[in-house]
């Protein structure tokens, strides 16, 4: 009991608690300020899905993630690749690549939002020497989900290099040796062995991701505030504004059950599936 | 031409391979099936290749790495020379007093005073229960054992925005709103430092922690005295890694602390963003309130990089 008290104790005010509270907050109409709760069934959720700026955010979050798990695992398949054995210099590349994730996402943030400046932004200043006509990045609603997945993958791909690294490394040296007796190029080679045998890393990789990418805030807030419009408001930035601009509590504890239930699923899903996949 | 270009491919692929059982170190590179002429040629396409990979991770490390310069050579211009010129690279002259006019114009000494401070205790706290936490349900012996791994499992796909409502509550309750008291309470349980804790303790061998009960040792001193020191390292990554996510947090800290004196890096980053914003940007203090973010991290990643980097690819865990 002495050893599980000191991390359930905060677990179970922090954590467990204020669960159980969301959900009947869910059912409720409550301002913040005033004493009383009322009780109002399902209408929160019934709202929600009348209301248009949840479908958009809805829509918005799952862009957003797919936007920024596709190119993340891609490029960190690439770059363990690259990076996966040892030579001379490969831990300073690694380092190089993993320096992102170390930084504050808000003063990095920051930096980026200097960089999509449309004015005196670098990369409409480099647009311009190369003649191409100057993108206003973070006014116009596409761009600006593309200005705020550059900077998420940005970040995130150095943890999905490290996780490829050390699948790679995992995988049996003799089957490498086993398809160069046989003659097989290196494209066969990695299609055939080196992507079926890094297969549920990959999926682990993809789903883990998307929870974090759905649970994205911090840049959202320094560069788009979820504008323009609406264009870049993911489900939790939504919760962010019902709960702590609005102070509408009652239609915020849904929103956030909504994303409890994206997150459920895919843990779940990676649970079910990492038991059925594992090759070695 | 084509004739020349297609024994080049061939020989890159066969020169890949070849690099590859080198690195190996299994099977001889010269394999039966290539003749002697083929291998001269092979040396010059894997030199090729070599040298490609090489210049393909220093452009795209360099890519990554770019915002950082951009940012600390940013924060060395002047204003002026930022709006007239806004491609060059290096300023025209290094602007140190940028950054001490940015520490005067808000308290940064002070917030990230107060960030290290939140991010300490919290981590110490996460290492003495998780790690208790994780001992308990590795190595003694009691019922309801799985059930309490599985509690704690299932926080772990809670997302903090559930439980933000509701701990506001709470912490205004027991009076810790707008307190480093109640954020680091509030941010001592963490489902992944038990996650990860228990993978180490499992290969901790059993007969080590027998013989100590036998010999008449407490369970906090085995715990203390023969768990901990034979996982030394994987304690060390947990707690940078701890250490580094409470330094970046920002919604939950944002929404907790009131009071300017009081503040987080983050939100002491942002509001002076926001306060800058509005007499038209100052980018070069606002680039130097970034560095003065960044820059402990960095520095504490450049200490501590190899023990982050093969903690993480070692253990295969994720946050």
């Amino acid at each position: 009991m002495l050893f599980i008290m000191p991390l359930m104790v905060p677990l179970i005010t922090f954590w467990v608690v204020p669960f159980i509270c969301s959900v009947y907050i869910s059912f409720t109409y409550w301002d913040y300020i005033s004493p009383s709760y009322h009780y109002v069934g399902f209408e929160n959720y019934q709202y929600m899905l009348e209301d248009s700026d949840f479908r958009q955010a809805l829509l918005n979050t799952f862009w957003f993630s797919l936007g920024v798990v596709i190119p993340t695992v891609g490029l960190g398949l690439i770059f363990a690749l690259l990076l996966h054995k040892n030579f001379a210099g490969s831990q300073f590349y690694r380092a190089v690549i993993f320096s992102p994730w170390i930084t504050p996402t808000v003063a990095v943030s920051i930096v980026w939002s200097w960089v999509f400046e449309t004015k005196g932004g670098l990369i409409n200043g480099l647009l311009t020497k190369l003649q191409i006509a100057p993108i206003p990045w973070l006014e116009n609603g596409n761009s600006a989900m593309v200005a705020v997945i550059i900077v998420t993958v940005w970040q995130a791909i150095g943890w999905t290099m490290l996780f490829y690294i050390s699948a790679l490394n995992k995988i049996p040296v003799s089957l490498f040796e086993a398809s160069l007796i046989d003659g097989c190029s290196p494209l066969t080679r990695f299609f055939k062995i080196t992507l079926p045998l890094i297969s549920p890393t990959s999926f682990f990789l993809v789903i883990v991701n998307m929870v974090t990418a759905v649970q994205a805030f911090d840049q959202f807030q320094i560069l788009t505030q979820g504008g323009p419009g609406g264009t870049t408001r993911t489900l939790l930035y939504l919760f962010y504004q019902q709960a702590f601009e609005q102070y509408n509590m009652g239609p915020a504890a849904a929103t956030s059950l909504i994303i409890l239930l994206i997150t459920g699923v895919l843990t779940l899903l990676n649970t079910l599936m990492g038991k059925r996949w594992v090759f070695f | 031409m084509t004739m020349q270009s297609s024994d080049i491919l061939v020989g890159n692929s066969q020169g890949k391979a070849d690099a590859r059982l080198d690195n190996l170190g299994q099977i001889p590179a010269t394999t039966g099936y290539v003749d002697s002429g083929k291998t001269r040629v092979n040396c010059k396409t894997w030199q090729k290749a070599v040298i490609a990979k090489h210049v393909s991770l220093i452009f795209s490390g360099f890519i990554m790495v770019f915002p950082f310069i951009w940012m600390l050579l940013g924060s060395m211009k002047s204003n002026d020379e930022i709006f007239s010129n806004p491609l060059h690279i290096l300023p025209e002259h290094f602007h140190w007093e940028n950054v001490i006019n940015t520490f005067q114009l808000a308290p940064f000494g002070l917030y990230i005073f107060n960030s290290f401070t939140v991010a300490f205790f919290t981590t110490l706290l996460v290492i003495i229960n998780s790690a208790m936490f994780a001992y308990a349900i590795t190595q003694l012996r009691f019922r309801s054992r799985t059930l309490l791994y599985l509690v704690v499992m299932a926080c772990y796909m809670l997302p903090g925005a559930v439980t933000y409502i509701p701990s506001y509550i709470i912490l205004a309750k027991i009076g810790l709103i707008d307190s480093h008291t109640g954020l680091i309470i509030s941010s001592a349980a963490s489902v992944f430092g038990v996650f990860y804790l228990r993978q180490v303790f499992l290969q901790i061998h059993p007969s080590l922690v027998e013989a100590a009960r036998i010999d008449g040792a407490s369970e906090l001193k085995i715990l203390w005295a023969i768990v901990l020191p034979q996982c030394k390292a994987s304690i060390t990554t947990l707690s940078l890694i701890t250490f580094i996510t409470e330094y970046n947090s920002y919604l939950w800290p944002n929404l907790v602390i009131t009071s300017q004196g009081r503040n987080l890096i983050a939100t002491g980053i942002r509001q002076f963003f926001i306060a800058q914003g509005n007499y038209g940007l100052n980018w070069s203090q606002i680039m130097a309130a970034s560095s003065i973010a960044v820059v402990p991290l960095l520095i504490l990643f450049i200490m501590c990089q190899k023990t982050i980097l093969s903690g993480i690819a070692d253990n295969g865990v994720k946050e």
